[in-house]
């Protein structure tokens, strides 16, 4: 797509956008055409030889005629599942926005929730200013360029001063085809001291016969005060090719969390910044990932304290099974003046099979003294005496392995207060590990 | 089936799996229905090494003599089989197993108990962990912490008995479940198995200890002393209160010679 796509796409891509938005496409394009593809020579992707790996040459952009085929019945089955639980929800299929609801009692408080196109082209409040700007601007590299210039569409949510969502919001991906690619972004913005939860979760068929990518950009910005939870939940299925780049931003006194889940497609690849702005900051980023046969997951994370007494944890747990290969490469970055700073780093891996191998490259940068920061990682195996422990209480093999593994994953599950996700992601880790 | 003793050790030898490293050097030991035996050694003598062999651990291999349970070969029965089977060992050292819950754990037990198809009632289950762990003074919250994870010494250890409870075994082999409690704690422990007794009496109790208190508790109806890997002397309960006052002097004074 990338290669042969030239700047007419950008232009056909951006057809009916305001202005602003055109520039801003076609300066991206500029700048993609000026980036080179990232090779396996730089540190950031030494393990995930993505000129390989994604063939962006031969990938068409995606496209569904919702007004001839209606809506995927697999999507309306993703949206229907737990649908009460609620407060909106997006339906995205091939990069078009096919469906918004949002509770009457959000949308009467000021609750924005709608495509992010129509977002730009209605003059919200907020999206020209912060769209592909401050979080995810092309100058970020290849991917955030190439997203820059031609993202077809996305959610936009804006949640106004002081209100409260009690209960989250979704947004469902759907990637019908292989051999096209979906470019997509998400702008969510958090007034001060409103709160919010986002689910965003991608799906998509077993596509055998080649990749379907979904690049997508998320750009959250908390403002003062603002608590905000965003969750992403990768169960493509086979042949989905996963690429976010994603960045928080949280101002003072701001909660920002974050939780990555990768179970499904080929291949995931996530960039996360956490960019803590404000004294009194907090990010909490939780990441879990579970592979077996081919699959192929690479995390990089960042977490930058820019400001001082802001505080962030990260926790990123995986198990390997297969053939399947984990990388995390995370960093903590302590800028000048992040006095009081307190940064923690965990990553665990849990590697189920000779064939199968985990990477972690923990890393701190640090440019203050009085800080708190520790990181650690940990690649182990099954231990012998726990499972010798749970076979003598009368567990199968399997049933021990199966027990472990989700005891391992669960904890970071337990960090998270949404119910319905841990249960949709427990049953997912579940059925994968049935299937093993 | 009833012919045959519950536990029948006959020249049971065994080393270290990978290494040429022999611990037990023919054990004889019979264990009927019904019936206590308590099992006393210094330290290193083998006797952990003997529970474990019986629950089946993979670190350890016999070299010779045999092992049955109710009349069939033990050795050559997987660890799950064994407890299936109605074995169960309280651990000297308990395990610990982050992120698993003692409930979803013993649940998972039970489940895998049944017959295939079959599946375990949830609310009877909960009822009968419940009334378990009433009985072992324990707080219904202690079944939502993960299995044995920052548990204290005394902590783990009653959650072995608490397995136990639960779990019923046939043969009950308790490997120091004594060390490291206090003295409610102990007696608290001996009431769970005296209980589990007096509901099933065909129950057989191997325990292994190095004090005599338990033994106030728990009667023995015999108690045997192991030493360099074999059983040297069995008697009654006599010979507890012996070890407790004159210590295994005799006993190296005569390996020695
Ligand atoms: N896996 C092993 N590798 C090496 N040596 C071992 C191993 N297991 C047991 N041993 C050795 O075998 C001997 C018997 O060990 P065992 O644990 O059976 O003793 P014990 O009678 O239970 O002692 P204690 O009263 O201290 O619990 C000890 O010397 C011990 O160090
Ligand atoms: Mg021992």
């Amino acid at each position: 797509m990338a290669s042969n796509a030239s700047a007419d796409s950008v232009r056909e891509a951006g057809v009916g956008d305001p202005g602003w938005l055109q520039a801003r496409r076609e300066e991206a394009w500029e700048t993609y055409n000026a980036t080179p593809m990232p090779s396996t020579r730089s540190e950031e992707w030494r393990y995930t030889d993505v000129a390989r790996m994604l063939p962006l040459g031969e990938l068409t952009p995606a496209f569904w005629d919702c007004s001839a085929n209606g809506t995927p019945s697999e999507l309306q089955e993703a949206m229907e599942r737990g649908r009460a639980g609620f407060a909106g929800q997006v339906g995205l299929v091939d990069g078009s926005v096919v469906a918004v609801e949002l509770d009457d009692e959000a949308a009467d408080r000021g609750v924005v929730l709608k495509s992010l196109r129509q977002a730009a082209r209605d003059g919200d409040e907020g999206v020209e200013a912060l769209l592909a700007t401050e979080a995810v601007p092309a100058s970020d590299g290849k991917f955030p360029a190439l997203n820059a210039a031609l993202w077809s569409d996305g959610v936009f949510l804006r949640v106004p001063r002081g209100v409260v969502l009690e209960r989250p919001v979704r947004l469902s991906r759907w990637n019908s085809q292989a051999g096209t690619a979906t470019v997509t972004r998400v702008l969510l913005v958090a007034e001060e001291a409103s709160r919010v939860s986002f689910v965003d979760e991608a799906l998509s068929p077993d596509l055998e016969e080649g990749t379907a990518l979904a690049a997508t950009a998320v750009e959250i910005f908390a403002r003062q005060g603002a608590q905000v939870q965003y969750v992403s939940l990768q169960q493509m299925g086979r042949g989905g090719f996963y690429l976010a780049n994603q960045r928080t931003l949280a101002e003072r006194d701001s909660t920002l969390d974050t939780l990555n889940v990768a179970l499904g497609g080929a291949v995931g690849r996530v960039d996360l910044n956490a960019r803590l702005l404000g004294p009194g900051a907090n990010s909490d980023m939780l990441g879990l990932y579970f592979g077996d046969d081919d699959q192929h997951f690479d995390f990089n994370t960042s977490q930058d304290h820019v400001a001082p007494n802001a505080h962030s944890d990260l926790l990123y747990k995986g198990a390997l099974d297969g053939n399947a290969r984990g990388v995390f490469r995370g960093i903590i970055r302590v800028h000048k003046g992040a006095q009081g700073t307190d940064a923690y780093q965990t990553n665990r891996n849990l590697v189920l099979s000779d064939r199968a191998v985990a990477t972690s490259l923990p890393n701190l940068e640090i440019g203050a003294d009085d800080v708190r920061c520790s990181h650690g990682a940990t690649v182990g195996q099954l231990d012998g005496e726990v499972l010798f422990y749970l076979m003598s209480r009368g567990l199968r093999r399997e049933q021990a392995e199966r027990l472990v593994v989700l005891g391992f994953l669960g904890e970071v599950l337990s960090r998270l207060p949404l119910g319905d996700v841990v249960q949709n992601v427990t049953r997912a880790i579940e059925a994968k590990l049935r299937h093993a | 089936m009833d012919d045959f003793p519950i536990l029948a050790a006959t020249g049971l030898k065994a080393k270290v799996a990978d290494e040429d490293l022999h611990i037990l050097k023919g054990v004889d030991l019979t264990i009927g229905p019904g019936e206590i035996h308590a099992v006393m050694g210094p330290n290193g003598s083998g006797k952990s090494t003997l529970a474990k062999l019986v629950a089946g651990h993979p670190g350890y291999e016999a070299t010779g003599g045999s092992l049955a349970f109710q009349g069939e070969d033990l050795l050559e029965m997987e660890p799950d089989e064994r407890a299936q089977a109605g074995v169960f060992m309280a651990f000297q050292y308990p395990v610990e197993i982050p992120g698993v819950s003692i409930a979803n754990f013993l649940r998972t037990a039970l489940q895998a108990r049944l017959e295939n198809g079959e599946e375990l009632d949830l609310f009877d289950f909960q009822e009968h962990l419940m009334e378990r762990m009433e009985l072992l003074d324990m707080k219904p919250s202690f079944a939502e912490r993960p299995v044995n994870d920052g548990f204290s010494g005394g902590e783990k250890k009653r959650n072995e008995i608490l397995q136990m409870a639960v779990l019923k075994p046939t043969l009950a082999v308790m490997d120091e479940t004594d060390s490291g409690l206090d003295i409610d704690a102990l007696k608290v422990v001996a009431r769970g198995v005296n209980t589990l007794k007096a509901e099933n009496p065909e129950m057989s109790v191997l325990l292994i200890t190095h004090y005599q208190r338990i033994l106030d508790h728990v009667r023995p109806d015999a108690v045997h002393v192991m030493f360099d890997g074999r059983i040297v002397e069995t008697g009654g309960p006599e010979v507890a209160l012996a070890l407790e006052a004159e210590g295994y002097e005799e006993y190296r004074a005569a390996h020695a010679a």
